[in-house]
């Protein structure tokens, strides 16, 4: 047996995730040995170190195009571009994690999550001022899992980052301060769902190893293309495509998102929606692109079925939510039934605009979804955040600036003209229709009209009704919040009106290596 | 153009700044950037007019191919100059309309400004997605519009009606204009009607876009979105239901004639609505009492008048078409600022309750008139010239089908003696002075129009009689135009006031006596009416679909969105059954040959397993289920044996017997019964489900095992295992050596797992403190003569003694020592028989666990007097500094090495130093049970002796 050699790393392309895990191991070091007085200010810099510090490695990467650590390792145009992506939001909700101005205890996280909800020992933390900071490690742990998700060449590096992401996803979602039960509800039902998820992927990964005799993602597209797509690799396909399409909350795996979303704290959910998407479709554009895309009739009708059936459900489940975060996040549905009409959108031979579409979607989407769910945290009743929609009546006379942001928003996410949610679409629609998928582009079409129906009639609300005579107040956010709707608005402007330099980067960077 | 469309937008953005500054005067600079693009438009009539026209592209995003292109060519220029100029005007008006200090002005003239932008800008896209983008944006503003403050429920469902028809039309057109231009190859109107393509794609495009016309121009049989929305100010009636929006369709339709008129179904469908869709709405007029939706009907009728001119696809239909737009809209804009004077003057619309109006208000009255005489086709209007020009054009056959033109024809003029009727009743509910009510009703008038007030209506009045005698010269607009269309009659007759005698004449005649038959019999006529009146209407047509769509949506959410973890489950297995499933059937190669056992009693074991796992989920108490769950596991531990790998399954009985005790400790606070709230049907589909899954994994499992290709890499463990590792126990080899890498990393997750759950357990101190048994407790409380009178254990005295139990007191005392040794000599002999690290760890356990349930929790604490937390960083360092010493030596990290002497009485020994490394493993398995008997089972009683108040409800705590 000969020595087993080292894998060369390529430091400098690992640099963002470096930055990122880095942050996090700091972080956990900080809890351990600072006192509890300073950890907060101090875990909130490290977090945003590390996402910025990722971020700005990935600008200067950019055209790096490399395969690293023994082949597991992509470090191309569409990891840079996605993982800059997850920084950017992941940085902009480590802010929304960090507000303190809104809620009268501090934090939106509670002090001590071990606690039985309701005890009398949860009682008395409800309204101490002790805050939670183990939350940042958590968070830049799943962020880097995410980057890891997004760069991953190797199906079992794939199935590592998915847990790295997941794990801290599943304990964030249980620590909200108020509705304590609903959250942990939440965190159960996430973490057994996605235990099973995951399950699927490794199994699904076995049989791909079997079939193809490799997990390297380029090695799996040589056996696709020698050997055929054997039965046992077109099972494991699928369930490789279930443990994903699931962390991407596609329709039939949906079920656990509005539940979860509802459940969590917000600033949670605006980063699982927004990052956790970002990271689910890179994995997804990866495999199916990189280890697959030369056998797409394996997965195209799957992936076709799904993104009508996540359209469909997302727009026409969300009719009938009352609570403003549960359509949101029917919503994220829909969204993700139409970033995969945009993974459609594969030409022969690696061609079409669907990678650079997707891409440049989820940008789009991620901002938006982040923007939307970060103003949620701001009106607040005495129970804590109002999410009911009957709460939202006549919201513009309490508070004309907060109404019309989340107007613009919920256009954005409709995809009106003029705001980022219109690029977007019209970029995975083209890719689609380039592709021949005409079908496939009405019924979006459909389903976002029949989205936009739902996100309208809030705005309807918001305008056109009277206020509740003892509803909500409009809390006033503190730096951290402002500085995240002034971010996301902004970009949700500018990737509207004038996205060519995006649209631009996103088309450069759109080539797999690998 | 895209200056002009800009100034819109800034004046929109500035409007509500205007109206705090300058009240509604404000308007009146409003209205500048209407009047200035009507003004542009005017000075490109040279150009137009000779041929030529105007193009203007603004690159917006290049990556997607985003352009702005704007074209302003005859149509585009007539519907501009309608759009701004009417637009400029109603402005004006807006001016007087409202109250000085009325609220929400300044967001109307925000809107307004904002749909006259975008109106303007609909006409004059030539790129299709230009177009949509515009046409949407009218749709949103006019929503907003209708809507008004949203304080009226009436206005809301009005607005969110005529949002709802026309987006969705809207829609339906973009995917239409799509397809259409996929299939010409270019995404330019005025391309696209130059070289139409065709096939049946191009057909379902074109009805798509037809039918985002007919919702926009309402038409039958979505007609009925015009007349509620007459909830709206009468300035947006004016503009947006006469003038502007809903000439969109009208726009839309007589942009694509030329191109697309031939296309098969375009015809049927255009005039079929199109007559269909006047002669209701004149009836329907006829029936209105209120002045306002008198109107609204009347413009339905009208529009569909006007759908069937442009869209027949004829030269001298089109002309005509074009004249009549331009009339209509001039005499119905007029009409509705007439109501809107009458409506501010004396709040009432209701022409049962006017009298006498005329007289007072003798100056609408004439402009009113004016206005009226237009839209029936009086002489020397604009509307007659129309009119006139339309029947000449059917009477020449100016359809490719004869027999149409003639049925067309006689809709037309049916429809005109409609008209006629009900723009009389119209002037006479409005003006004059009726029977059976006082001569002036109401008494007061509110207000008096004052002169800005009318100037509106009246320019709008006196263009549209201007109009008629300067017809000829507007014929050289509209022959541009309509040039771009075949000429289907002989020849094509140009727009003038007179023609002399001919059959158009006498249909004119026709109509203005039918009109003025109807209107005198006009109390007979209502009786029919009332007589023939449907029950149905396509109002509450719409109102029952949205219902009935909202109910299925609560219906399909209430079924799949419950909740409920196990349905959620249930989908996604569905789902792979469905998907990997159906491939495993259809296209698995399976292996050759099956067989069923090895030795019958493997099938014994398998057949005591299954029924195990039935009872599993069958029983209901949880105690008991998590017993048959143990005998799947421990059945699975004699297959291994039988199979002949007996470290494995002592592996696997030392675990299985390790979870039970853990999981009866954590049952004892749960409920003793597992809830069943299902009903036997869902019961059984689950079960069918869970079936399904596990036979189509196991399926998978062996398609994979039948698959295999190369060799296992269990052929070459066993030698690899004695020359590298210089151990029998390959299981044991593969932990300590082959893999000791691994294991290093699941000895550290064990001693995290084992820390998590301590500290969730421990809520207050990390860790806790070691509980040893102290005088004052051993006294155990209760009726001490019932207690045993030997002392077997050193802490159980301090049990309740009811709770204690000498066979197992006596037990134990016997029994653990041995264990301990044993467990140590599993540790050490594991290198070449069944044992190792890991199982010895577990019987060291297994023995803590056993004094723990016969003395309690002061008993574990006097067996194993020392905190887990040491033994986890023992054992961890132990198995790390295995891994160092060997780098420091010189070696591999965790590369082993072997020692061998011959010592006195035990003879020959061995001593690998993969010895020290499974040391470590030995004590971090004991640390881990030992943190679990210490945090759910030793401090779970403290909680309950000393009623700690952590428990929320204690009453959900079954004692034991």
């Amino acid at each position: 047996m000969g020595a087993i050699e080292a894998p060369d790393l390529s430091y400098a392309a690992l640099a963002p995730l470096l930055f990122v895990f880095g942050a996090a191991c700091v972080g956990v070091l900080v809890e351990a040995f600072t006192p509890r007085s300073v950890r907060h200010p101090v875990q909130v810099t490290i977090a945003l170190v590390g996402t910025i510090g990722a971020f700005v490695a990935t600008l200067l990467l950019a055209g790096t195009e490399e395969v690293t650590a023994a082949g597991a390792l992509a470090v191309d145009g569409p990891a840079l571009f996605l993982q800059g992506t997850i920084a950017i939001l992941g940085a902009l909700s480590v802010l929304l994690f960090s507000e303190r101005a809104l809620d009268p205890a501090r934090s939106a996280f509670v002090a001590a999550a071990a606690v039985p909800a309701g005890s009398v020992r949860d009682r008395e933390l409800a309204t101490s001022e002790r805050v939670q900071t183990e939350v940042y490690p958590l968070a830049t742990f799943a962020i880097g899992g995410m980057m890891l998700f997004t760069a991953a060449n190797d199906l079992l590096l794939m199935f590592v980052a998915l847990e790295v992401l997941s794990l801290p996803l599943y304990l964030l979602s249980g620590l909200a301060r108020r509705r304590r039960l609903l959250s942990q509800e939440a965190a159960v039902k996430y973490f057994l769902l996605g235990a099973f998820a995951s399950a699927f992927f490794l199994y699904g990964l076995a049989l791909v190893y079997g079939a193809t005799g490799s997990v390297r993602l380029s090695d799996v597209r040589v056996a696709v293309v020698t050997e055929g797509g054997s039965a046992l690799m077109v099972i494991g396909l699928g369930l490789l495509v279930v443990g994903l399409m699931f962390k991407a909350s596609v329709a039939p795996f949906h079920s656990w998102t509005p539940d979860v979303y509802q459940g969590a704290p917000t600033a949670v959910t605006a980063f699982m929606a927004a990052a956790t998407k970002v990271a689910a479709f890179g994995a997804v554009l990866r495999l199916l692109y990189v280890a697959f895309g030369t056998a797409d009739w394996t997965w195209r009708p799957l992936v076709y079925a799904l993104a009508i059936a996540s359209m469909v459900v997302g727009a026409v489940l969300g009719l009938t939510q009352t609570d403003v975060k549960r359509m949101l996040a029917y919503s994220s549905i829909a969204h993700a039934g139409f970033l995969l009409t945009g993974v459609i959108g594969l030409g022969p031979d690696g061609t079409g605009y669907g990678l650079a579409a997707t891409m440049f979607y989820l940008v789009t989407y991620g901002l938006t979804t982040l923007g939307a769910f970060g103003l949620l945290t701001l009106v607040r009743d005495g129970d804590g955040e109002a999410t009911h929609l009957s709460q939202w009546a006549g919201l513009a006379q309490r508070s004309p600036l907060v109404a019309a942001l989340m107007s613009f928003f919920l256009l954005a996410l409709a995809g009106i003209p003029l705001t980022s949610g219109f690029t977007g679409k019209f970029a995975v629609f083209r890719a689609a229709i380039e592709a021949g998928a005409w079908p496939l582009v009405v019924t979006a079409l459909v389903a976002s009209a029949i989205a936009a129906f739902f996100y309208l009639r809030v705005v309807v609300l918001m305008y056109f009704s009277d206020p509740a005579p003892d509803g909500p107040t409009v809390g006033v956010p503190g730096l951290p919040t402002t500085i995240v709707l002034a971010v996301t608005a902004a970009a949700t402007l500018v990737l509207g009106v004038l996205p060519g330099a995006v649209l631009e980067l996103a088309e450069s960077a759109a080539v797999f290596v690998g | 153009m895209g200056l002009l469309l800009l100034l819109h937008l800034l004046a929109a953005v500035g409007a509500p700044l205007l109206v705090r500054w300058w009240g509604r005067q404000a308007f009146l600079a409003l209205a500048l950037v209407p009047a200035a693009a009507f003004g542009w438009v005017l000075t490109r009539l040279g150009t137009v007019v000779g041929g030529g026209e105007v193009r203007e592209t603004l690159s917006w995003i290049p990556a997607l191919d985003l352009q702005i292109a704007l074209r302003l060519d005859a149509l585009a220029l007539t519907f501009a100059a309608l759009v701004t100029g009417v637009g400029a005007l109603v402005l004006v008006y807006c001016a007087r309309y409202f109250e000085p200090d009325e609220e929400g002005v300044g967001r109307f003239a925000a809107v307004m400004t904002a749909f006259a932008g975008s109106m303007l800008g609909l006409v004059l896209a030539d790129d299709v997605l230009v177009l949509y983008v515009f046409w949407e944006l009218t749709t949103v503003f006019s929503f907003l519009l209708i809507g008004g403050s949203g304080a009226k429920l009436a206005g809301r469902r009005a607005a969110s009606q005529a949002l709802l028809l026309t987006t969705a039309g809207g829609l339906a057109m973009l995917v239409g204009l799509l397809m259409i231009s996929g299939v010409s190859d270019s995404r330019l109107l005025s391309e696209i009607v130059a070289d139409p393509g065709s096939g049946p794609v191009m057909v379902a495009g074109t009805m798509l876009v037809l039918a985002g016309a007919v919702t926009k121009s309402a038409m039958v049989p979505f007609h009925f979105w015009l007349p509620a929305a007459m909830e709206a100010p009468t300035p947006v009636s004016a503009y947006l239901h006469a003038a502007a929006m809903v000439k969109a369709g009208i726009y839309l339709v007589a942009r694509l004639a030329p191109g697309l008129a031939d296309v098969p179904g375009w015809r049927p469908v255009v005039l079929g609505l199109g007559v269909a869709t006047m002669l209701i709405g004149g009836w329907r007029s006829l029936r209105q009492n209120d002045l306002k939706l008198l109107l609204a009907f009347s413009t339905v009728s009208q529009l569909g008048f006007l759908i069937t001119m442009v869209g027949a696809g004829s030269q001298e239909l089109a002309a005509a078409g074009l004249a009549m737009t331009i009339a209509h809209a001039l005499s119905k804009s007029t009409l509705f600022l007439s109501v809107g004077v009458i409506d501010h003057a004396t709040g009432v619309r209701d022409l049962r309750l006017l009298s006498g109006l005329g007289r007072r208000m003798p100056v609408l009255a004439v402009i009113a008139t004016l206005a009226a005489a237009s839209l029936v086709g009086l002489p020397p209007f604009l509307g007659f010239v129309g009119k006139e020009a339309a029947f000449t054009a059917l009477w020449d056959g100016g359809l490719p089908d004869r027999v149409s033109a003639v049925v067309v024809l006689v809709g037309l003029v049916l429809g005109s003696v409609f008209t006629a009727a009900y723009c009389a009743r119209y002037l006479w509910g409005a003006f004059a002075r009726k029977p059976g009510l006082p001569d002036s009703a109401p008494e007061e008038l509110e207000h008096h129009p004052g002169p800005l007030f009318l100037a509106a209506p009246a320019v709008l009045a006196l263009a549209g009689l201007a109009a008629g005698p300067a017809s000829p010269l507007l014929d050289h607009l509209v022959v541009v135009y309509a040039e771009t269309l075949p000429l289907i009659a002989p020849e094509a007759e140009h727009l003038a006031l007179w023609h002399g005698l001919q059959p158009a004449l006498a249909l004119s005649a026709v109509t203005l006596l039918g009109g003025a038959a109807l209107f005198a019999l006009r109390s007979q006529f209502t009786r029919l009416q009332h007589r023939l009146a449907v029950g149905a209407s396509a109002d509450e047509g719409y109102w029952n679909t949205l219902q009935s769509l909202d109910r299925l949506a609560v219906l399909v959410t209430g079924t799949t969105q419950r909740g409920s973890l196990p349905t959620y489950l249930g989908t996604i297995l569905v789902v792979v059954l469905l998907v990997p499933g159906t491939v495993l059937l259809a296209r698995t190669p399976w292996p050759d040959q099956w067989r069923a056992w090895d030795s019958p009693l493997q099938a014994l074991v398998g057949a005591i397993v299954l029924i195990a796992a039935v009872l599993t989920v069958r029983i209901k108490q949880r105690l008991s289920a998590v017993l048959a769950l143990g005998i799947t596991g421990y059945g699975l531990a004699l297959l291994f044996v039988l199979h002949g790998a007996p470290d494995l399954a002592l592996t696997q009985f030392l675990v299985e017997t390790l979870s039970l005790v853990v999981f009866v400790l954590v049952l004892r606070k749960l409920p003793k019964d597992i809830g069943a709230r299902h009903r036997p049907a869902e019961r059984t589909v689950r079960a069918a489900i869970a079936v399904c899954v596990g036979l189509v994994m196991a399926g998978a499992g062996a398609a994979a095992l039948g698959a295999r290709t190369a060799t296992p890499v269990s052929v070459a463990i066993p030698e690899l295992a004695l020359e590298e590792g210089h151990g029998q126990n390959v299981v044991n080899v593969i932990l300590v050596d082959i893999r000791a890498w691994d294991t290093l990393g699941e000895l550290s997750v064990l001693v995290v797992a084992a820390t998590g759950v301590a500290s969730l357990v421990f809520l207050r101190r990390r860790t806790g403190a070691v509980d040893r048994a102290s005088e004052e407790e051993a006294s155990g409380g209760g009726d001490a003569r019932r207690a045993p009178k030997a002392q077997w254990l050193s802490a159980s005295g301090t049990l309740a003694p009811q709770r204690r139990s000498v066979v197992l007191e006596v037990a134990t005392r016997f029994l653990f020592h041995t264990i301990v040794v044993f467990s140590l000599f599993l540790l050490f002999s594991g290198h070449n028989d069944p044992g190792g690290g890991f199982a010895g760890g577990l019987v060291a356990g297994l023995a803590l666990v056993l004094r723990y349930l016969a003395g309690g929790r002061y008993e574990l604490g006097e067996a194993a007097p020392v905190a887990p937390g040491l033994l986890l960083g023992g054992g961890l360092v132990f198995a790390g500094g295995t891994g160092v010493v060997a780098l420091l030596l010189g070696g591999a990290v965790l590369e082993s090495a072997y020692l061998e002497a011959d010592l006195p009485v035990l003879g020959h020994a061995s001593l690998p130093t993969a010895l020290f490394f499974d040391i470590g493993v030995y004590l971090i398995v004991v640390g881990l049970i030992l943190d679990i008997l210490r945090s759910l089972g030793a401090e779970q009683d403290r909680q309950e002796d000393e009623e700690d108040p952590i428990d929320a409800a204690p009453d959900e705590v079954i004692v034991r």
